[in-house]
């Protein structure tokens, strides 16, 4: 553990100045081949950024990809003796410290995806890198390839994350089971962490059990993008390695060419090619026989021999190595064909499997380990496992496997009928994303993938809607509703532009209607996921839409069986979910909870191998019921919709129901004794509830995004609204990510309390506009719209106006417009002659200014202030320099401040039009009246010499030629100076907003 | 409302049916933009309206006959607008219309030819026109308008079918004047960039070849546009494009061109005459003109305080207000006659306080700092001719042309 610890340190070090030279270094130093690195280095310094840039497709980018991830591979040499005998992130390591020697290239591949993702996660979730050790590790280091996702091509990290929990499922299953294990489960937990990194690569090769259908999607998508070919093949080819390593022998032929490979080119550019080609050489090699096998599609064959002539093409440079390649992998797979299929009932079963099916797992998984770790003794003992499993799971499973294959396998034909004649368009990394989405293969990958979509705000929306729930029927009904309120927002295109942040949440449905809810709306949700498929579809830009209907109908038969898998595919990805974020928490309630997890949707699947029949033909009663009922609409979705619904309807059997309450119970144990139906009532539910549901929510947010039957409008708001029981005075502002917490909301008397302790407070500026923002935080949540609120917004416009921070200014001003609208009393004409000032002043838009000025009415008018800006106004359109500055100096109100802003740029045009119209000389002293330098001429004295001095230094420094005349009194040359003068740089920012220069902004607020 | 037997609201929906898939299979625009046209209070329309409230199945009908079925997406829809139409509920309506006319462009996509232009042209009429009602309607309810903005994005998607080559494209400046109206109406000017862009820029648009009526309201709307701009070169060729080739008769069309024309041509320095405002019942321009005529300042400021409602409202407020400094040249140019006729020799020195003295005559209540100010301003704009000498507060006139004209240009700015 120590060791590795330091190992990981050094790396850490190494990795985070990220400069390559260093990594090297480390890498030397961890005992690795050392040849490798050196020949790496320049491809990798070069191919990084071009990657990262433009994603371009040359293969130097790839490589550079997976020799970048080699460095953090390296660190378990060192570990590896310590760690194998704990469950830790160390592990992980260990096993692809042992692993390198066999699968070089691909060991690099798959850990650099998996950091890559790493990455992405950070951002959406930190509680993360909590649950499984592993994680925190390999963050770590990958930091500097957060660098390079920061370039922003990788817009889609919502759907990254998503992606990625669901995989993050594995990896802890395997930790669970691992910890009780021996030195080579703990490879396997290993393995499933590199497992983990291809799920997630592949994003849905897991849960679609028709490997060599997404296979061949991935050889697809891969002519048009460089790197998301490479992505999958790496994935691609840990599916397919995991197949290979089931009779234990083959993969040492494999590994062995390849280690033959790496070091004899030398070159950098050989040891790209050869890096980069085995995929290549693999995936043809393996796919035709796997059609063959299992697969009854020939043309699919055909097709992807098309693609791969591409592909060939593409990787042309290699081809030696690749025939070298080829011949034995080839062998290899000749034999393992049977082992794939169990390999995919493997899969199946992991995703119907709850923990306890996982131990069947392991074995299964084991083999990898073995095949890396030690090579030939273990290999007798995985067929025999193997063997085992096979009998337990194939059977059962089989026939839904097939079906999904050929789905996956004919989906595909099409994906590279489309996508490869769609070209190599210069694609921005944010393509990343879209391609995923385009090989739904099945419909849990399809709703997964979905995920990506959803706004950040509609995911804490989410969770605050699952933050009151208190048991799992209220859990499932407040996420039907959700998934309606969702699927309208979809419908009517306001899922973005909603600010889901303050969108009140939707009253606690009620159970017994949820469980018939559920029944329906899942019904609707899937016929949604299918309606839905041509917007998203037509948003990606390469694919024709008619593809969408025969993808349609190529699902159908197969969405029996997977409708059943998904569900429980979900319940998994559920519990996996939530575990983490249970420890991040911390607490021993979490924990407790956290063990009971897993048993909620997926134990009753996982138990027995028979489940899977039972639930199948028990979606099929219910499909054939909403078939009956769908098909009077006639619509061919609909029925494949009820297929869906009949299966995901599953949930809500008498077994599943039974647990929940029993789950349930335990929770009420657990949170005091609350009435399980006591459902209207928002509450303050426990730490570790909360993070249940948040997690809850989080899978929520991507799973149900479809449905409708209930309108948003029709939601009670006013049940939801929260109710702030805190009484500090005191409160910094956070903006919200989650559902707001009563504990931390002040009611409306405390609110009030606060307003008036900020107003007269002495503290600056920063402090006044943190604590207002808090409080106008608390009136949102609350929704509190009364003089209160305005009063608080005025206070804060002032505040900004008298500082200049006009988009502070901004936000109060459109809310106090609608509060205003809205009949609530406040300075109604002072704001708006603000307004009507800014508009003027500041926006410089006809249009904006002439309709707020017809929008004054004439009591308006004739308000003081209205007046005065009208005034204001006339002088600005006109350029009456003298009105303007006798206006500024009569100001009211804060109007000052507003015109205050404006005065530099007045005063420019001023001195230029008075330079070009007056000849021979303007005394400055009248130049210092007329702009406002110094009083005007009633009030001025002989005091005003301080004004003629700025005026003097005002005018010289925009280049004005001043002389003093025979009778010592400064003149302004108005020739010279017309063409001298200039407007001076305003002390530009470097982010070019002066009002976010701190230090300017300090010194400008008082106190 | 008659009593009307089921038989007889039958014979009329099927008799509808009918001519509907007669025109489809006819390629008879005409006939098919007379059975669209729902705002037009054709007798046949309201008389269907009415059939079909009494009879209510009449989607059964639709399903029954295969020739029929096949338009069962428009018909079903159009029924259904119809229906909500004749009882008075445009936001049903519209919702229902835009079903229909989503239908309808689906197939419209489908036709070879630009035969159903017409219908089309009816149907993306129609849109707007429900939709302006159906938000009234809304807007009485306490609710929300927004279907005119659904409507304006229903006319992209529209411009989008027909953006493209062929013989279909001729019809998209007809729909991008009705975007202009719909945006117009919603004060989102800003988004007829995009379409003017395309319009202008695309190579599949010849602008000679859209008809006529199209290129008038189009560059109606853009000459409109180019006065919010203050680009009164432009805004001066798209209006007066327009009123060239609008129809002569139509004096409506050509007031509201004027309406434009007048105030863009004005701050060029062309002064109408009196029979053209007469003649188009322009008569709040007519002070305007008169001040800039007399070089009357207050008559200026009065006229654009008396209307100010409907110059702020029509959005050239700010173009007459602008006139001030054409209205001091004019005083100017006064004054220095009188001087000139008194005494030739003093005639370019103008007295600061000789123009206070005018002010003063009309009522202005501008003191010399001002008055100096505004002269400086003069000089700078090139209205006048000249400097300003502080020192003895006189305006110094060149001794040639010191009142330029402005001859279709616009004052310096």
């Amino acid at each position: 553990m120590m060791m590795n610890q330091g190992g990981n340190a050094q790396t850490i070090a190494a990795v985070d100045p990220n400069s390559l030279e260093n990594r090297h270094v480390v890498n030397g130093n961890q005992g690795q081949t050392p040849s490798y690195f050196p020949s790496t280095t320049g491809s990798e310094a070069s191919a990084w950024p071009t990657h990262r840039v433009e994603n371009s497709s040359t293969e130097n980018g790839i490589h550079s990809h997976s020799a970048y991830q080699y460095n953090q591979h390296t660190q378990p040499p060192a570990s590896s003796s310590s760690s194998l005998g704990t469950v830790n992130a160390p592990q992980d390591y260990s096993t692809y410290a042992s692993y390198p020697n066999p699968a070089d290239p691909y060991g690099y591949g798959s850990a650099g995806y998996q950091g890559y993702y790493n990455n992405y996660q950070q951002q959406p979730n930190q509680s993360y890198s909590q649950p499984v050790g592993a994680y925190q590790n390999t963050g770590a280091p990958y930091q500097p390839i957060s660098s390079f996702q920061n370039t922003g091509s990788y817009a889609g990290s919502a759907s990254y994350s998503s992606t990625y929990y669901n995989p993050a499922d594995y990896q802890t299953a395997g930790g669970y089971a691992s910890s009780g294990y021996t030195n080579q489960t703990n490879q396997t937990t290993a393995w499933n962490g590199g497992n983990y990194a291809n799920y997630t690569s592949q994003q849905y090769a897991p849960y679609t059990p028709e490997t060599p259908g997404v296979y061949s999607s991935a050889t697809a998508t891969s002519t048009p993008q460089n790197y998301q070919q490479h992505y999958k093949q790496w994935a691609d080819y840990y599916n397919q390695t995991e197949v290979s390593c089931a009779p234990g022998t083959e993969n040492l032929s494999v590994t062995s060419t390849q280690n033959v490979g790496c070091p004899v080119p030398g070159v950098t550019t050989g040891y790209q090619t050869s890096n980069s080609q085995p995929p290549p050489s693999y995936t043809p090699a393996w796919r035709p026989e796997s059609s063959s096998s299992e697969l009854p599609s020939v043309q699919s064959g055909a097709v992807v021999g098309g693609s791969h002539d591409a592909y060939w093409n593409h990787v042309a440079p290699t081809s030696q190595s690749q025939i070298q390649h080829i011949s034995p992998i080839q062998a290899q797979f000749q034999k393992p064909l049977d082992q794939k299929t169990s390999y995919d009932s493997f899969q199946d079963q992991q995703k119907t499997a709850t923990s306890q099916a996982s131990s069947i797992q392991y074995p299964a998984s084991q083999q990898l380990p073995y095949v890396s770790h030690s090579y030939q003794t273990p290999s007798q003992a995985v067929p025999s496992i193997d063997t085992q499993r096979v009998n337990k799971l194939q059977i059962p499973t089989n026939p839904r496997i097939t079906s999904n294959m050929t789905l996956g396998l004919r989906k595909t034909d099409k994906d590279i009928n489309t996508t490869s004649p769609a070209g190599k368009p210069a694609y921005i990394s944010v393509s990343l994303p879209k391609p995923v989405e385009k090989v739904p293969s099945s419909a849990s990958a399809d709703s997964l993938l979905k995920t990506g979509m959803f706004p950040k705000s509609l995911r804490g929306y989410v969770e605050r809607a699952l933050a009151r729930c208190k048991d799992d029927s209220q859990m499932a009904a407040c996420q039907v509703v959700m998934k309606e309120i969702i699927t309208k927002a979809t419908a009517d295109s306001t899922l973005y532009t909603r600010d889901w942040d303050t969108e009140p949440l939707f009253p606690l449905p009620n159970e017994d209607a949820t469980n018939k809810e559920l029944n329906s709306s899942n019904r609707v949700s899937s016929l949604a996921k299918f309606k839905r498929s041509p917007s998203r579809r037509s948003k990606s830009r390469w694919e024709p839409l008619p593809e969408e209907k025969s993808e349609k109908s190529v699902e159908r038969p197969a969405s029996l069986n997977s409708g059943g898998l998904n569900y429980a595919a979900w319940g998994h990805v559920n519990d996996k979910e939530r575990k983490p974020l249970l420890w991040s928490a911390g607490s021993k309630n979490d924990n407790m909870s956290s063990a009971k997890f897993p048993s909620l949707e997926q134990k009753s699947a996982s138990k027995i191998t028979q489940k899977p029949f039972k639930r199948q033909r028990l979606s099929d009663g219910v499909g054939a019921t909403e078939n009956g009922d769908a098909s009077s609409d006639s619509d061919a979705e609909q029925g494949l919709a009820a297929y869906y619904a009949g299966a995901i309807a599953l949930a809500d059997s008498p077994e599943e129901r039974k647990r929940r309450e029993h789950r349930s119970k335990r929770f009420e144990k657990v949170q005091g004794h609350r009435g399980q139906n006591n459902h209207f009532k928002p509450k303050n539910a426990g730490a570790g509830s909360l993070y249940n549901r948040r997690a809850n929510a989080l899978v929520l947010s991507k799973n149900f995004e479809d449905g409708a039957s209930r309108a948003v409008e029709d939601i009670d708001w006013d049940s939801l609204t929260v109710k702030g029981t805190c009484q500090e005075i005191e409160k910094r502002y956070l903006r919200l990510t989650s559902a707001p917490d009563p504990a931390t909301v002040r009611p409306e008397d405390v609110l009030e309390k606060a307003l008036l302790m900020v107003q007269n407070s002495q503290k600056n500026y920063l402090y006044k506009c943190d604590q207002l923002k808090s409080i106008r935080q608390d009136l949102t949540v609350q929704r509190i719209r009364n003089q209160l609120t305005v009063k608080v917004y005025e206070t804060h416009a002032r505040l900004a106006l008298e500082v200049g921070d006009l988009p502070e200014y901004n936000q109060c001003q459109s809310q106090l417009k609608s509060l205003y609208a809205d009949g609530i009393e406040g300075c109604h004409m002072e704001f708006s002659a603000y307004n009507l000032l800014c508009v003027i002043l500041h926006s410089n838009n006809n249009r904006d200014l002439l309709s707020s000025m017809a929008s004054l009415s004439d009591e308006t008018k004739k308000h003081e202030a209205v007046k005065h800006a009208l005034a204001v106004r006339a002088a600005v359109t006109s350029g009456n320099y003298v009105m303007f500055f006798r206006l500024y100096k009569t100001a009211p109100n804060l109007s000052t401040c507003l015109m205050d802003l404006y005065v530099e740029k007045m005063r420019f045009k001023a001195v230029s039009c008075m330079c070009r119209s007056y000849r021979p000389t303007i005394p400055v002293s009248y130049v210092a009246q007329i702009l406002g330098f110094t009083p005007t001429n009633e009030e001025s004295g002989e005091k005003d010499s301080e004004g003629l001095e700025e005026c003097i230094e005002w005018l010289k420094l925009h280049g004005a030629c001043l002389a003093a005349d025979n009778n010592g009194e400064m003149q302004l040359d108005a020739k010279s100076t017309s063409s001298s003068l200039y407007m001076p740089e305003t002390d530009a920012v470097s982010h070019g907003d002066a009002n976010l220069a701190v230090n300017d902004f300090f010194t400008r607020t008082p106190s | 409302m008659a009593y009307l037997s089921m038989g007889e609201a039958h014979r009329r929906i099927n008799d509808y049916l009918n001519r509907f898939c007669d025109a489809v299979s006819n390629q008879d625009g005409d006939l098919l933009k007379r059975l669209l046209s729902l705002s037009s209070n054709n007798p046949s329309i309201l008389s269907l309206a009415d059939a079909l409230n009494v009879f209510q199945d009449a989607n059964r009908l639709i399903k029954q006959n295969d020739n029929y079925a096949q338009f069962g997406e428009i018909l079903v829809h159009l029924f259904r607008a119809f229906q909500s139409f004749r009882v008075g509920s445009f936001v049903d309506s519209y919702q229902a219309f835009e079903k229909a006319a989503n239908a309808f462009i689906q197939e419209f996509r489908n036709w070879d030819s630009a035969w159903a232009l017409q219908a089309l042209y009816v149907m993306v009429y129609e849109i707007r026109v429900l939709a302006e009602r159906a938000d009234k309607e809304l807007a009485t309810n306490g609710k929300s308008p927004e279907k005119l903005k659904g409507a304006g994005s229903f006319l992209m998607k529209v411009f989008g079918v027909l953006a493209g080559k062929g013989p279909k494209r001729v019809g998209a400046l007809y729909v991008t004047c009705q975007l202009f109206k719909v945006y117009f109406k919603l004060g989102t000017v800003h988004l007829c960039r995009s379409v003017i862009r395309s319009i202008e820029t695309a190579r599949i648009f010849d602008f000679e070849e859209f008809p006529k009526r199209d290129k008038v309201t189009y560059m109606y709307y853009t000459g409109r546009l180019e006065v919010f701009n203050e680009n009164f070169p432009a805004a001066d060729d798209k209006l007066s494009y327009a009123l060239k080739h609008c129809n002569p008769r139509n004096e409506a069309n050509i007031r509201m061109i004027l309406k434009y024309l007048i105030p863009v041509k004005l701050s060029i320095g062309i002064i109408p005459t009196d029979w053209l405002l007469q003649k188009y019942n322009l008569v709040e321009y007519s002070n305007v003109v008169q001040a800039l005529r007399r070089g009357d300042l207050r008559l200026l400021r009065h006229a654009l305080q008396e209307h100010e409602d409907r110059f702020l409202r029509s959005g050239v407020y700010l173009v007459l207000e602008k006139l001030e400094l054409q209205v001091y040249q004019r005083l100017l140019k006064k004054i220095y006659i009188i001087q000139k006729q008194k005494d030739p020799s003093k005639a370019h020195q103008l007295k600061l306080e000789v123009i206070v003295k005018a002010l003063k005559w009309l009522e202005m209540d501008i003191d010399v700092d001002e008055v100096e100010c505004i002269m400086a301003i003069l000089i700078y704009k090139s209205l006048v001719k000249g400097y300003f000498a502080h020192k003895s507060k006189v305006v110094v006139l060149s001794k040639q042309d010191p009142f330029p004209k402005l001859n279709g240009k616009p004052v310096n700015s």
